[in-house]
C-alpha cells in the first residue's frame, strides 16, 4: 500500500511543483527524488514495513510478487528517468504535469498489479489509460503526436466499454466482483461466464497490444513523443501483463481447458504477425513498435503456462524487455533521424553509444549472457512443463530466430555501413546510465538467481 | 376505485394538483411580464402599461393574443422539427421543475391527507437538477435550428454558461444537503419548520445560488444568450409567434421557479415566520393553514421574482470572459470552501 | 400485465428504438438527441428498480453534461449529411458480420438468466435510494471510491496538459 499511496501523493506534488518552481531542473531534480523515495518505500513494504495502515476491506491484496514487480516498475521507472527526463522538455511546456502523469499512471499499475475485486482492475487500467492518452497527444504541434491521441483515445475507450461489458457479464454470472470468492468451476456451462471472460480477454489484449487487437500499437508508439512512446512500451505494457496473468490465474484458472488453446493461438499469432511485420520496417523507432508486439507475444506465454515457471518469467522478461527497450529509446530521442539508414556508422561516431545499443539489441533478441534469452528461455520452459503445446514454444524459438533478423540489422547498420553522424550529443552522466542498464542486462542474464533469491526473500 | 391496481383518486387527486401548479405556474409568468415592465418603469420614473383594462392590468392578455395571432415564420433552411422542439422543450423543463416543490401544508380533505406537492421523491432536489441540466437543450436545439450564426452563437454562449453555473449552483447546494441530511424537499422544508431558517446557517451558500440561479434563468447581468447589441436578438432571433413567446414565457417560469426554490431551500419554505402552524390549525382548521402556508410560499417566491426584475433594471450586462471567469475562478472556489467549512463545523459540533 | 410491467416493455421499447436512432440517423444532431432519449429511457428502468439515486444521476451526468458538449462539438463544426465520408462497402459488411456475432453471443449469454423471475422491482429494497447507496460508498467500496479521486485528477491534468495554449 505504501507504493500506492505515496506514488499518487507524489503526482499532486509534481502538479504543484509546475507553479512553485520556475526552472525545470529543479522539477527534474524533485521527480527524480520522488520515484528513489518511492523505490525505497516499496522496498520497505516488502520487508513488512508499512508507513499507512490502510483497512482495504479486500479489494486489494500486495502479495509478494507483486510488490517484488512494484519494485522492478519503479526501478525501470527511475532508469527511465535518468535517461529521458531531459528529453521530456522537447515535448512541450508542461513539464511538471508530465510527471505527474508518470507517477498517476504507476499508481494505476500498483493497483492493476494487486487487485483481488475487478472494480480495482478497472479503475486501475483506467488510470493507467487516460493519462497515457494524454502523454500520446502531448506533442500538440505535432500533426501525428495528435492522430496518434486520438486513435488510442477512441480505440482504448471502445475497449474500456468491452471490458466493463465483461465484467458485468461476470457479476451477473458469479454474483461478485471478488476474483477470489467467483466460484468458477461450478459455472462451467455458464454462457453469461464464458461472454463475460471473453469480453474481458480482448480488452486485455487489446490493452497489451495483442495480435488481432494490436493496430493501434504502431501509429500510437510512432506517433507519439519518443519519450513517451518508451514508457508506454515498456513499463506501462508489462504492469498490465501482470494484471492480465494475475486476473486469469486467480479468477478463471478452475475454466483453463476452455481458453488455454485460445491463448496459444493468440500469442502464436502475435508472434507471427509482430516480426513478420517488423522485418519490413524502415524506421527504427517503428520496428521497435512492432517488435513490441512480438515480445507482447512472448509474454502471452505465461498466460499459456500459468504456473511458477511462467510467474518467474514474466518477471525476468519484465526486466529484460524494459530494460533494453528505454535503453533504445533512450538513444533514439536523442537522434534526429529514426530511420535503419540514421544509425549508419554510429559506431565511429560514438563508439560507446553504438556498444550499448549493440547489447540492447543482442538482449531484445535473446542472445544467450543477455537478460533477454533468459527471458525468453524462461517463458518456453514455463509452455514446456505445463505440457500439451510444443507447437507454440518451436513457433516461438523459430520467431526468435526472425526477431534477430531486424535486431541485427541495426547492429549491422552501426558497425557495417557508413554514414553522416544523426546523433545529437550525449552527457556523461546520461552515459553512466546507460552503461549501467547494459551492465544490468548482462549481470541479470549471467546470475538470475540473485533476483530469484530476493524476490523470495 | 381501484382499476389495474391502481388507486385513481390518487392519480386524480395529483392530476388536479398538476392542473393547479401548472396553471398557477403560468398566470404568475404572464403577470411576471407585466409586474416586469412595471418595475422598470418605477426604476426609470415612468409609469409603464396603463392603458389594457385597470392600471394596465390586462396587458399580459393583450400581448398573449398578440403573439398568438402574428404570422408563424419557420425559416427554409432550417430543421424544422428541431426548430419546434427548441420551444417546446424550453417550455416542458421550465414547467417541470414544478413537480418536487412542497406548495404548502397538507390539506385534510374528506379525511384523506393530501400534501401540496406532486411527488416527494428520494431524490428530490436532484430531481430539480436534473431538470434544469436539460433546459439548456431548449436554447442548443432551437439557436442551431434558427440556422443563423447569431443565433448559433447565442446559443452556445447560453449552453456554455449554463453548463458552468451548474457546477457552483451543485457545490453551494451541497451544504445545504449537509445541514439537513437529506435530498427529499419535504425534509428539506421540514428542518427549517418552526426553527431556524438555513439562510441563517448558509449565507455565503445563499448568495452563490443566487447568482448561479440568475445564470440559469439568463437574467441580467447574465443574459449574454439574448445580448441584443452584440447578438440582434439571441437565440430567438429567428423565432415568432407563439413560439417566440414560448421562450420569453419560459424564461419568467424558470424566475418563478427559482424564486420558489430558493425560498424553500433557505428561507423556511412554506413556513410562516414567527407563528406556530400547529397551534394555528387548532383555531381556524387545517386547511386555511394550508392555504396560508401557500400564500407564505407565494410571497417569498414573488419577492425574489422582483429581486430579479430590480437587478435586470440596475446592473449592466457582463462580458462573456468576465462570465467566465466569475463562474470558475471565483465561484466554484468559494462554493467548496463554503462546502468545506460547513462540513468541519458540523463534523466538530456532533463530537 | 401490470402496470409495472407495462412501462417496463414501454421503457425497453423507447430505449431500442432511440438506441436503433442514434446509429441510423444521417444527421449528427438526430443521433444526440436519440442518444438523449436512450438515456431517459434507461433512467426510467433505474426508476423501475427503485434506484432513483441512478436514475437522476444519469440524467444529470449523461443527459444534461455529456451530450450537450458533444452537441458542441457537433454544432461548431457543422457536421451535416453533406460530410459522410465512410463510403467503403467491405467495411461496412465486415463491421455488420462482426455486430452481428458480438450480438449472437450476447444472445447467448443472456438466454438463459432468470429472467422471468423479476423484471422490475417497483417500491421495494432500498438498495438503490441516497441514503444506502452513500452508506455502502463510504465503508464497503471506500477504496475503489477514493482510487477514483486519482483517476479525475489525472484526467484534470489531463485536460489542463491539452487545454492550455502554450
Amino acid at each position: 500500500m505504501n507504493a500506492v499511496l505515496l506514488s499518487g501523493l507524489l503526482g499532486v506534488v509534481m502538479m504543484f511543483a509546475s507553479f512553485l518552481f520556475r526552472t525545470k531542473a529543479p522539477v527534474r531534480i524533485l521527480a527524480i527524488l520522488g520515484m528513489a523515495v518511492l523505490l525505497v518505500a516499496n522496498v520497505l513494504d516488502t520487508k513488512g514495513i508499512h508507513f499507512f495502515h490502510v483497512n482495504t476491506t479486500g479489494f486489494l491484496s500486495f502479495t509478494g510478487y507483486a510488490l517484488f514487480f512494484n519494485t522492478i516498475v519503479i526501478a525501470c521507472t527511475l532508469i527511465f528517468f535518468l535517461i529521458s527526463s531531459k528529453d521530456m522538455q522537447k515535448v512541450g511546456n508542461h513539464y511538471a504535469e508530465y510527471f505527474a502523469l508518470i507517477f498517476f499512471i504507476l499508481t494505476g499499475i500498483f493497483l492493476v498489479t494487486a487487485f483481488t475485486n475487478l472494480l480495482i482492475l478497472f479503475i486501475g487500467i483506467e488510470i493507467i489509460s487516460i493519462p497515457l492518452y494524454i502523454l500520446t497527444g502531448s506533442a500538440k504541434k505535432d500533426l501525428k503526436s495528435n492522430e496518434a491521441a486520438l486513435k488510442y483515445f477512441l480505440m482504448g475507450a471502445f475497449s474500456t466499454g468491452v471490458m466493463l461489458m465483461g465484467i458485468a457479464l461476470i457479476y451477473g454470472a458469479t454474483g461478485t466482483f471478488d476474483i477470489t470468492k467467483m466460484n468458477i468451476a461450478g459455472l462451467l456451462k455458464s454462457n453469461l461466464l464464458t461472454a463475460g471472460m471473453l469480453m474481458l480477454l480482448f480488452s486485455m489484449c487489446f490493452k497489451v497490444s495483442i495480435a488481432p487487437f494490436h493496430f493501434w500499437t504502431p501509429d500510437v508508439y510512432d506517433g507519439a513523443p519518443n519519450v513517451f512512446t518508451s514508457f508506454m512500451a515498456t513499463i506501462v505494457k508489462v504492469g498490465i501483463f501482470v494484471g492480465f496473468l494475475h486476473l486469469f490465474y486467480t479468477a478463471f484458472d478452475a475454466i483453463a481447458l476452455q481458453w488455454k488453446i485460445w491463448m496459444a493461438v493468440l500469442a502464436a499469432l502475435t508472434l507471427l504477425v509482430g516480426n513478420i511485420t517488423a522485418v519490413f520496417q524502415q524506421s527504427v523507432k517503428r520496428m521497435l513498435a512492432y517488435s513490441s508486439i512480438s515480445q507482447a507475444g512472448f509474454m502471452l506465454f505465461a498466460l499459456v503456462a500459468m504456473n511458477e515457471t511462467a510467474h518467474e518469467g514474466l518477471l525476468l522478461y519484465a526486466i529484460a524487455y524494459c530494460l533494453a527497450t528505454i535503453g533504445v529509446f533512450g538513444i533514439i530521442s536523442k537522434m534526429t533521424d529514426y530511420s535503419f539508414d540514421g544509425f549508419n556508422g554510429l559506431a565511429g561516431h560514438q563508439p560507446l553509444v553504438a556498444l550499448c545499443v549493440a547489447i540492447f539489441m543482442l538482449s531484445l533478441a535473446g542472445i544467450p549472457l543477455s537478460a533477454g534469452f533468459l527471458a525468453k528461455f524462461y517463458m518456453l520452459k514455463a509452455v514446456i512443463q505445463a505440457g500439451g503445446y510444443m507447437w507454440l514454444v518451436i513457433f516461438g524459438v523459430l520467431m526468435a530466430a526472425v526477431s534477430a533478423y531486424y535486431y541485427f540489422r541495426v547492429i549491422q547498420a552501426m558497425y557495417f555501413k557508413e554514414g553522416p553522424n544523426h546523433f545529437s550529443g550525449i552527457s556523461a552522466f546520461e552515459k553512466c546510465v546507460l552503461v549501467g542498464i547494459c551492465v544490468l542486462i548482462v549481470f541479470t542474464g549471467l546470475f538470475p538467481n540473485i533476483i530469484f533469491g530476493w524476490m523470495y526473500f | 376505485m381501484y382499476l389495474l391496481a391502481i388507486d385513481w383518486i390518487f392519480i386524480i387527486e395529483k392530476l388536479v394538483l398538476i392542473a393547479a401548479i401548472v396553471t398557477l405556474s403560468m398566470v404568475v409568468a404572464m403577470y411576471a411580464t407585466y409586474g416586469e415592465r412595471k418595475v422598470a418603469a418605477f426604476i426609470q420614473d415612468r409609469i409603464g402599461p396603463n392603458r389594457a383594462g385597470p392600471f394596465g392590468l390586462l396587458q399580459p392578455l393583450a400581448d398573449g393574443g398578440k403573439l398568438f395571432f402574428k404570422e408563424e415564420i419557420i425559416p427554409l433552411a432550417s430543421s424544422k422539427f428541431l426548430f419546434i422542439l427548441g420551444p417546446l422543450l424550453a417550455m416542458v423543463t421550465a414547467l417541470l421543475t414544478s413537480a418536487v416543490i412542497p406548495w404548502g401544508a397538507s390539506m385534510n380533505i374528506g379525511n384523506r391527507t393530501v400534501p401540496l406537492q406532486v411527488a416527494d421523491v428520494n431524490i428530490g432536489i436532484l430531481y430539480v437538477f436534473g431538470v434544469v441540466s436539460l433546459g439548456v437543450y431548449g436554447i442548443m436545439l432551437g439557436g442551431w435550428a434558427s440556422n443563423n450564426k447569431f443565433s448559433l452563437l447565442a446559443a452556445i454562449r447560453g449552453a456554455s454558461q449554463m453548463v458552468s453555473y451548474e457546477l457552483a449552483m451543485g457545490l453551494s447546494l451541497i451544504a445545504v444537503l449537509m445541514l439537513t441530511g437529506s435530498l427529499q424537499m419535504s425534509v428539506i422544508v421540514g428542518e427549517q419548520y418552526n426553527a431556524v431558517w438555513n439562510i441563517a446557517y448558509q449565507p455565503i451558500g445563499f448568495i452563490i445560488f443566487f447568482i448561479c440561479a440568475l445564470a440559469e434563468t439568463n437574467r441580467t447581468p447574465f443574459d449574454l444568450p439574448e445580448a441584443e447589441n452584440e447578438l440582434n436578438f439571441g437565440y430567438h432571433q429567428e423565432y415568432s409567434s407563439m413560439k417566440l413567446g414560448f421562450y420569453l414565457f419560459a424564461e419568467y417560469i424558470n424566475m418563478f421557479i427559482s424564486g420558489v426554490i430558493m425560498a424553500t431551500l433557505y428561507f423556511g419554505g412554506y413556513d410562516i415566520p414567527f407563528v406556530n402552524e400547529a397551534s394555528l390549525a387548532q383555531h381556524i382548521g387545517e386547511n386555511w393553514v394550508a392555504l396560508l402556508t401557500f400564500l407564505t410560499l407565494m410571497v417569498k417566491a414573488l419577492f425574489f421574482v422582483f429581486v430579479f426584475m430590480w437587478i435586470r433594471w440596475t446592473i449592466p450586462r457582463f462580458r462573456f470572459d468576465q462570465l467566465m471567469h466569475l463562474g470558475w475562478k471565483r465561484l466554484i472556489p468559494l462554493a467548496l470552501l463554503n462546502m468545506v467549512i460547513t462540513a468541519v463545523v458540523i463534523l466538530w459540533l456532533k463530537k | 400485465m401490470n402496470i409495472t410491467q407495462l412501462l417496463f416493455w414501454l421503457l425497453t421499447v423507447i430505449a431500442i428504438g432511440s438506441a436503433l436512432m442514434i446509429v441510423t440517423s444521417k444527421n449528427p444532431v438526430y443521433s444526440v438527441l436519440g442518444l438523449i432519449v436512450t438515456f431517459f429511457a434507461i433512467s426510467g428502468h433505474y426508476i423501475l428498480m427503485n434506484a432513483q439515486f441512478l436514475a437522476i444521476v444519469n440524467i444529470i451526468v449523461y443527459a444534461g453534461a455529456i451530450m450537450v458538449l458533444f452537441l458542441f462539438v457537433i454544432m461548431l463544426m457543422n457536421l451535416s449529411r453533406a460530410t459522410e465520408t465512410l463510403k467503403n462497402k467491405w467495411l461496412q459488411i465486415v463491421g455488420a458480420i462482426a455486430g452481428s456475432c458480438l450480438f449472437l453471443v450476447l444472445i447467448a449469454a443472456l438466454k438463459n438468466t432468470e429472467i422471468k423471475k423479476n423484471l422490475v422491482e417497483m417500491g421495494t429494497g432500498d438498495i438503490g435510494l441516497v441514503k444506502s447507496l452513500g452508506r455502502e460508498l463510504f465503508t464497503t467500496f471506500v477504496v475503489p471510491f477514493e482510487i477514483s479521486s486519482v483517476l479525475f485528477l489525472s484526467a484534470m491534468i489531463g485536460a489542463v496538459v491539452i487545454g492550455k495554449k502554450e
